[in-house]
């Protein structure tokens, strides 16, 4: 049945696939900011105080959903400003210089690609150090993410897959069926035709019963 | 594509058969065949060769590189060399696993060769690994592949293209401005 359904993909750009479900799911994900304004009856939207009415003062801290702060984000007005969160940061970024391979980008992200090409749409002033080290995070992880798709034959991958961020492992995939695939033809088990899976899952009648 | 694919096309190879009937020219859509007359050699399409081999109305003859001592040479120098050297034919995997799999007894020595092919095929996937990573570490555009097989391609030509597909976006992030704001109001 997977070989029919197409879904939207994620963008991985400066701007987002609208009906992509991964990319949807990564724009929930929550970013540091402050409020450069007061923002009146929001208190309770943003979490921030409890009662309806209650305004967000200017200068508190909140955290955004990446949505939200790509909508309310404007260069000239100044309604919210955003930080970076850590793994960004100076400190990260050295970290993944020195070996990204070591990092658990799953815990880290997971979106972390997707997330961070998000980022740059806030006008921060070290953006291209920010493209440059994800960039170079993907170079340097791309080795170990091809050997692993491609040597591990019938064997369980869950703990090769567990420290890849959400792009990486849809890499990851796309090199298993490559393999699996060629492993299947080598042992003859392609030319063998089976039931489709629907068939099969189809237990209710019995297609001698439908003809009579 | 998936393998058996790439082996349907390997099928339209043109391989050697001693038939033991007689028959005159068949007009096939591809071209005409034959005649087939017993102990003369023919050159028939590999599909057709392994259909009249299963029903016993022939002999495979083997190319002529599917021997020992010839791929025992080509195995030596894949290892030897830096880059992807020349195979005997584009499809000399699919063609050893159809024929040995269905004439291993007209094929001298087909367990050797199995091996030597397999011997072939691994070294020749390594280089391919080692290759498509200094290609991204280089972030290089461009490659020539002469010497890859429809098979080989096949089998890590979808990783390497998405990959590189998430290498050129991420690369164009580089560059704002480039990508205007079409949400700017």
């Amino acid at each position: 049945m997977s070989e029919a359904y197409f879904p939207v993909g994620p963008g991985l750009g400066l701007e987002e696939s609208f009906l992509s479900l991964d990319d949807i799911l990564m724009s929930q994900e929550k970013l540091p900011g402050r409020a450069e304004t007061r923002l009146p009856r929001l208190g309770f939207a943003l979490g921030q105080g409890t009662g309806a009415g209650d305004a967000i003062t200017e200068g508190s801290k909140l955290e955004f959903p990446l949505w939200l702060a790509k909508g309310l984000h404007d260069s000239k007005r100044r309604i919210i400003s955003v930080e970076l969160p850590n793994i960004y940061k100076e400190a990260w970024r050295t970290v993944l210089s020195a070996d990204a391979s070591v990092v658990d980008l799953h815990k880290m992200g997971p979106y972390y690609y997707g997330f961070g090409s998000q980022l740059l749409n806030f006008d921060n002033p070290e953006n291209p150090e920010i493209a440059q080290a994800i960039l170079q995070t993907f170079i340097s992880r791309f080795r170990r993410i091809m050997d692993s798709s491609q040597n591990a034959y019938n064997e369980d991958t869950s703990a090769l897959v567990a420290r890849l961020d959400e792009l990486e492992r849809a890499l990851f995939q796309a090199g298993q069926k490559e393999l699996n695939d060629f492993q299947s033809w080598e042992k003859g088990q392609a030319s063998q035709i089976t039931a489709s899976s629907l068939v099969q899952n189809y237990g209710k009648r019995k297609f001698t019963e439908v003809d009579g | 594509m998936e393998p058996a694919e790439v082996e349907f096309l390997a099928e339209k190879e043109l391989v050697t058969i001693v038939p033991n009937f007689s028959l005159d020219r068949i007009h096939l859509i591809g071209g005409d065949l034959g005649p087939f007359n017993p102990g003369l050699p023919v050159e028939v399409p590999v599909w057709l060769a392994i259909s009249l081999k299963q029903r016993q109305k022939c002999r495979v003859i083997a190319p002529e590189w599917m021997d020992v001592g010839k791929l025992e040479e080509i195995r030596d120098q894949e290892r030897k060399e830096n880059t992807f050297t020349r195979m005997p034919s584009p499809y000399y995997m699919e063609l050893t696993k159809l024929l040995l799999n269905y004439a291993s007894d007209n094929i001298p020595k087909a367990d050797e060769i199995r091996t030597l092919v397999k011997d072939t095929w691994d070294t020749r996937i390594a280089k391919l690994r080692l290759s498509a990573d200094s290609f991204v570490r280089q972030q290089e555009v461009h490659a020539k592949l002469d010497n890859l097989t429809l098979m080989e391609i096949n089998t890590t030509g979808t990783f390497l293209t998405q990959a590189l597909d998430h290498m050129y976006k991420l690369r164009t992030n580089l560059q704002p401005g480039e990508t205007a704001h079409s949400q700017d109001f």
